[in-house]
């Protein structure tokens, strides 16, 4: 009853992308989804439905760099590589030290956190309040997608069979005056699957809002944000009257759906989420924290 | 053939490319100190290093692993790292039913290395990902103090 | 190393095996012609097995069912109502009913993806609440004493005010780190079975039961055990009969390991409990009369749950000598993972409420709870409530007073409120706990049940080594028995030899539970070391064999649950500071202390171990570790979900041990293995408590029961 279990791992991109190119693959970048995802019992390998492709290893998808104000990295950067690397931004660092613990962290991919798609993606929320772009690629070309675009619903994203996520693009963040804050709330301080996380941006200039986001994750299919919401608030001043962020709370409070699930609440995420916000529009200060 | 080094020996193996390397340690290459306590990566009794890093090896498929070089619990017995740690987990009083305890030693040795003189959040944040239910993990967190203490010098070497 | 004074710690025996990862834990172990097996479980909670169908078993591999039991269908606990592999009605989702057995597991999970057994099904019953609402049919267990009910009727009559309360506990889960496993090794003439384990001769037991077999034809050897909590008490005998069933009907070696997930769903459990208060008070909030209902949810069979229940009720007054006390308990069944034993046993769920009861009451008459609690402790002399006595001293107000003073809890309650009015979103709190816990097992269990044996052999080259069943499952008997009977014999502990306990060979000197390892079995080693010493003659072969001898005090009376229901007790209060984040209801412990007096200490490092460890598990199980069952059906299949405490959500203990040696302990020794969970959860409560100015009726204190609580606070206030 052996089954036929076959597994490509190329030296080179575009090998890869060959590959996907004729088969429809399951793609391993650091397995730590994947393995979980398909696991079996113990003592025997995940049962996978496709064949597998390995990706973690090619160098063209371990690229981090600046491109003017806009950061470039990798799909297969692992987190312990990104906590180091001197480019990446301190509130992404932040939510990143926030997954899992060290040994997870030396395997798990920011491409394969973004691939997954899971509601409570950790990096997810920020990557939307830093309007992260992903770069595909196949044998037909480059295409570019915004990750709001990207991620359709949990575990659901917009590639194609025969593409690949080789880059993950910050612009404009480098060099940035925002405030960034990220909160993760989870049932423990390590190893903890996210019931709440927000993030949060905000730039001031000459005391006026010039651009604030906010992201909610693990209180929908997706993340949640608003941009029609966020535009209320260009122009206001800090701090902001309790007329404004309670325009702002009850609005969110209609968009937010959570769900009661065996981790959590939909009460208890709702509300959550809302006092973060909250809390968020609440602050007196704006300083820059790159 | 999928092949690797383990424990500084090149070891080989025609199990399918998405087998686990928790499997292949403890069940073709008979190696027992890699424990499993719940083949999902929670809690890190099957710790092993992969290229110098901490990892868990029931989330590795041994196809992602060919060409590198993988430690066990097995492969640091005889380094002064090991001992140094030996000593301080029994001064500590950090061991009691064990199960966790070579997974916690290949943590231990990862911060260690990487970070000789940690403060005890960094410890207690290095050792994150190794579940504890007998000690409260609070003997350890000593044991890896003193480790860091007594084996100054050490750590920096490797 | 001859000790002047027992209590210094020592280099643990099996420290070396343990540190280097080489010591065989039952999954370590390969024989050849080994095969493994997996079990068919109930996928529905109630109803009657009609039919079975399995596919077609390819060249090795075999089912074995209850079909192939030579004995009674039933593991062997305390009442016949557990089967070994169900095969009439189902109780429960999770229960066995059959097992494949098979060389490759890979295969064995695929045909047990084929078997398809028909059921009847019936209405389930899933929650307490329902089985209580049932009471009269769904009642395993139950017990009533103390004052009668009319007498507390009339003194209500002239009470002030009568608080009614009802305290819900939940479920918790040992995540002890090895999974269970068990092995059946097939030999001509007997059955050995080998595994993790705490009781060798539960086992045994289950095993001469289930096997129908002769003394001398099945033999269970413990394995290195990676931990148990309890959680290895009674279950692990089931598992013993399937591999013992299939050994013995395949001729072959059968290996049973659990899955993680597998294991948080169907092994047992800490009982969820509701208990219910009523006490009449005076005026001045002076308690004059409390009457104590607990309700204990014991899934699916009885199991153990009889001895948790009156574990339950006999610490149902805490450490509090409460005028004209009234207790009543039933131990329920549901159509859930049938639960058990697990460090504490009843105790925890018993000083969650009654902790919090006292704390409410002492809000009514806003009086510190701690001041308030300490009027009503019990003194040496003091009747129990089971109309036992207190026979011995109690340094509990020295206690307090020390930890008091060390932890500075006035001032940094005081402290924590001026912080609280200014701070909006964390708030600062402070508790403290007041517990004891009786050592050695419940009521006459040790002079009617157990009857404890104990030897000490010396071979002809003087080689002294102890015969007793009990498991080293991590709290170190390894080390701390050897120590005493070192010392009884003048000798370096690193020769005393304790092998792993092996029916063949040893004595049944009782299962490792109820905190009697060290006072109960400890004492006979003791006393059979020094009578060694005394008889000592080098060069020759010689045994001494020690019986439990029973010291008797109050008789215990199990019909009218009345008499000492303990030999000694241990006792301990912890102080824990909390910082409450109101906007997500997150609780951070800031600072842990804990007093306890446990006799003598035999080791101080494994004792700090104990204090470490037991405390992580007690505090957890009041605000951190959920599990909840929804139709049936245990919903944290993973460590993660249960969430259990990582180093990161831990932090330093400050604790102290008083000596009080106690003449029946060896050396002095009492129990202390259970003791430093019990205040854990109650602790951390009054903590959150004072930080929230809320009262809470449950365990655990989880982040959304706190956002719930404050928002209806909001509401309230508004």
């Amino acid at each position: 009853m052996a089954e036929k279990i076959t597994a490509y791992r190329f030296d080179r991109l575009d090998q890869t992308l060959n590959q996907l190119n004729s088969e429809d693959c399951a793609i391993m970048a650091g397995g730590t989804d994947v393995m979980v995802l398909h696991k079996s019992r113990r003592g025997v390998p995940p049962k996978i439905p496709k064949p597998v492709v390995f990706i973690d290893h090619l160098p063209e998808l371990k690229q981090v760099y600046r491109n003017h104000k806009d950061l470039h990295i990798g799909a297969c950067c692992t987190y312990g590589e990104l906590l180091e690397h001197p480019l990446i931004p301190i509130a992404l660092k932040n939510a990143i030290q926030t997954i899992a613990a060290p040994a997870i962290r030396n395997r798990g991919t920011l491409g394969g956190n973004i691939c997954n798609a899971s509601p409570a993606g950790d990096t997810l929320p920020l990557l939307y309040i830093y309007n992260a772009k992903l770069q595909l690629h196949s044998v037909s070309g480059i295409r570019t997608v915004a990750i709001s675009d990207f991620i359709q619903g949990p575990r659901r994203v917009n590639r194609l069979q025969n593409e690949l996520v080789t880059e993950i693009i910050l612009p404009a963040v480098l060099d940035d005056e925002s405030h960034v804050i990220f909160e993760k709330v989870g049932n423990r301080n390590a190893d903890a699957i996210a019931k709440v996380s927000f993030a949060g941006l905000i730039r001031v200039s000459k005391g006026h809002i010039d651009d604030i986001r906010f992201a909610f994750g693990a209180v929908g299919p997706t993340m949640v944000r608003s941009s029609q919401l966020e535009s209320l608030l260009l122009g206001k001043t800090l701090p902001l009257t309790q007329t404004d962020i309670t325009q702002v709370v009850t609005a969110f409070d209609k968009i937010i759906n959570p769900i009661d699930d065996h981790r959590s609440t939909a009460f208890y995420r709702k509300k959550v989420a809302l006092n973060l916000l909250h809390y968020f529009l609440s602050l007196k200060h704006d300083q820059p924290n790159q | 053939m999928i092949k690797f080094k383990l424990n500084g020996k090149i070891v080989e193996t025609d199990a399918p490319a998405t087998a686990r390397l928790l499997d292949i340690l403890r069940d073709e290459l008979d190696l027992i100190g890699t424990k499993e306590g719940c083949g999902e990566g929670e809690c890190g009794a099957c710790s092993v290093f992969v290229n110098n890093l901490l990892q868990n090896s029931c989330l590795i498929p041994i196809g992602s692993i060919a060409g590198a070089d993988v430690q066990t619990i097995e492969g640091i017995l005889e380094t002064d790292q090991f001992k140094i740690l030996d000593e301080c987990y029994s001064i500590a009083g950090g061991v009691q039913c064990g199960y966790c305890i070579p997974g916690m030693i290949m943590a231990s040795a990862a911060l260690l290395t990487k970070n000789p003189h940690p403060s005890e959040e960094d410890i207690r944040d290095g050792i994150s990902g190794n579940l504890c239910r007998c000690t409260g993990y609070n003997m350890i967190v000593e044991a890896i103090h003193l480790a860091a203490r007594k084996g100054d010098g050490i750590w920096q070497r490797k | 190393m001859n000790l002047k004074d027992i209590s210094t710690s020592v280099p643990k025996k099996d420290h070396k095996g343990k540190v280097s990862g080489q010591l065989p834990y039952i999954s370590d172990k390969k024989l050849e012609n080994m095969v493994y097996g997996v079990l068919y479980r109930s996928p529905i909670a109630y109803g009657k097995i009609q039919s079975i169908l399995l596919p077609h078993l390819p060249e090795g591999y075999e089912a074995v069912g209850a079909d192939h039991i030579p004995g009674p269908n039933y593991v062997k606990i305390i009442k016949e109502d557990q089967p070994i592999f169900a095969n009439e009605w189902v109780h429960y989702i999770g229960e066995p009913i059959l097992m494949l057995v098979g060389k490759e597991l890979d295969i064995l999970y695929s045909l047990l993806k084929e078997v398809t057994v028909e059921f009847e099904e019936h209405r389930a019953v899933y929650t307490l609440d329902e089985a209580i609402k049932q009471k009269s049919t769904s009642t395993m267990a139950s017990y009533e004493f103390g004052e009668s009910l009319d007498s507390i009727s009339a003194i209500e009559q002239g009470a002030h005010h009568i608080i009614e309360e009802e305290f819900d506990t939940g479920y918790q889960e040992h995540v002890y780190l090895e999974p269970q496993g068990m092995l059946a090794i097939y030999k001509e003439d007997e059955i050995v079975v080998q595994g993790s384990m705490q009781c060798l001769y539960y086992i045994k037991d289950a095993l001469l039961s289930a096997l129908a077999c002769g003394d001398d034809e099945v033999r269970v050897i413990q394995s290195p055990t990676g931990g148990g909590f309890g959680g290895k008490e009674d279950f692990p005998s089931m598992m013993a009969c399937h591999v013992a069933v299939a050994a013995r009907a395949l001729k072959k070696s059968v290996m049973l390991v659990f899955d993680r997930s597998e294991d948080m769903v169907v092994t047992t459990k800490r009982h969820p409990a509701k208990l219910k208060y009523r006490t009449a008070i005076d005026k001045d909030g002076n308690i004059l009369s409390m009457c104590v209902d607990i309700f204990l949810d014991g899934g699916a069979n009885a199991g153990l749950s009889s001895v948790v229940l009156q574990r339950a009720l006999i610490n149902s007054a805490g450490v509090y000598k409460i005028p004209h006390f009234h207790a009543k308990g039933y131990v329920l069944k549901t159509n859930t993972v049938p639960n058990g034993a697990f460090r504490g046993f009843g105790a925890p769920q018993s000083f969650a409420g009654i902790e919090g009861h006292m704390s409410h009451l002492s809000n009514l008459v806003k009086i510190d709870p701690l001041e308030y609690k300490r009027k009503y402790l019990v003194k040496q002399g003091d009747p129990t409530i089971t109309k036992g006595k207190f026979h011995e001293p109690i340094l509990m107000n020295d206690m307090i007073e020390d930890l008091l003073k060390v932890s500075d809890y006035k001032k940094k309650k005081e402290a924590f409120q001026h912080f609280n009015q200014q701070s909006q979103r964390y708030k600062k709190g402070i508790g403290a706990s007041l517990f004891l816990h009786g050592c050695g097992f419940t009521g006459s269990g040790e002079k009617d049940h157990i009857k404890a044996t104990v030897k000490l052999v010396k071979s002809k080259d003087d080689r002294v080594s102890l015969k007793i069943s009990n498991s080293d499952m991590g709290q170190g008997i390894l080390t701390t028995l050897s120590k005493i009977v070192a010392k009884g014999l003048d000798l370096p502990y690193e020769e005393i030899h304790y092998p792993d306990p092996d029916t063949k060979d040893v004595p049944d000197s009782g299962p490792t539970v109820a905190s009697r390892t060290t006072m109960i079995v400890g004492k006979l080693l003791e006393r059979a070391a020094k009578k060694l010493k005394v008889q000592w003659q080098a060069g020759v072969e010689q045994g001494i064999v020690e019986h439990y001898v029973h010291r008797e005090m109050i008789p215990w009376d199990e019909k009218t649950f009345t008499g000492d229901a303990y030999p000694a007790y241990s006792w301990g209060i912890n102080i824990v500071e909390v910082e409450v984040d109101t906007l997500t209801g997150n609780v951070k412990l800031k600072k842990v202390y804990g007093n306890y007096e446990v006799g003598k200490v035999i080791d101080e490092r494994i004792m700090k171990g104990q204090i470490d460890g037991g405390l992580a598990q007690g505090l957890a199980y009041g605000y951190l570790e959920k599990m909840t069952s929804k139709e049936g059906r245990i919903q944290q299949k993973s460590i993660s979900d249960y969430g259990p405490p990582t180093s990161l959500d831990v932090v330093p203990i400050e604790s102290k041990v008083f000596d009080n040696p106690y003449a029946d302990g060896p050396y002095g020794a009492k129990g202390a293995g259970e003791l430093t969970l019990i205040g854990g959860a109650p602790a951390v409560q009054a903590a959150i408590e004072d930080a929230l100015h809320t009262s809470f009726q449950q365990i655990p204190i989880t982040p959304e029961v706190i956002i719930e609580s404050l928002w209806m606070k909001e509401g309230d206030e508004a």
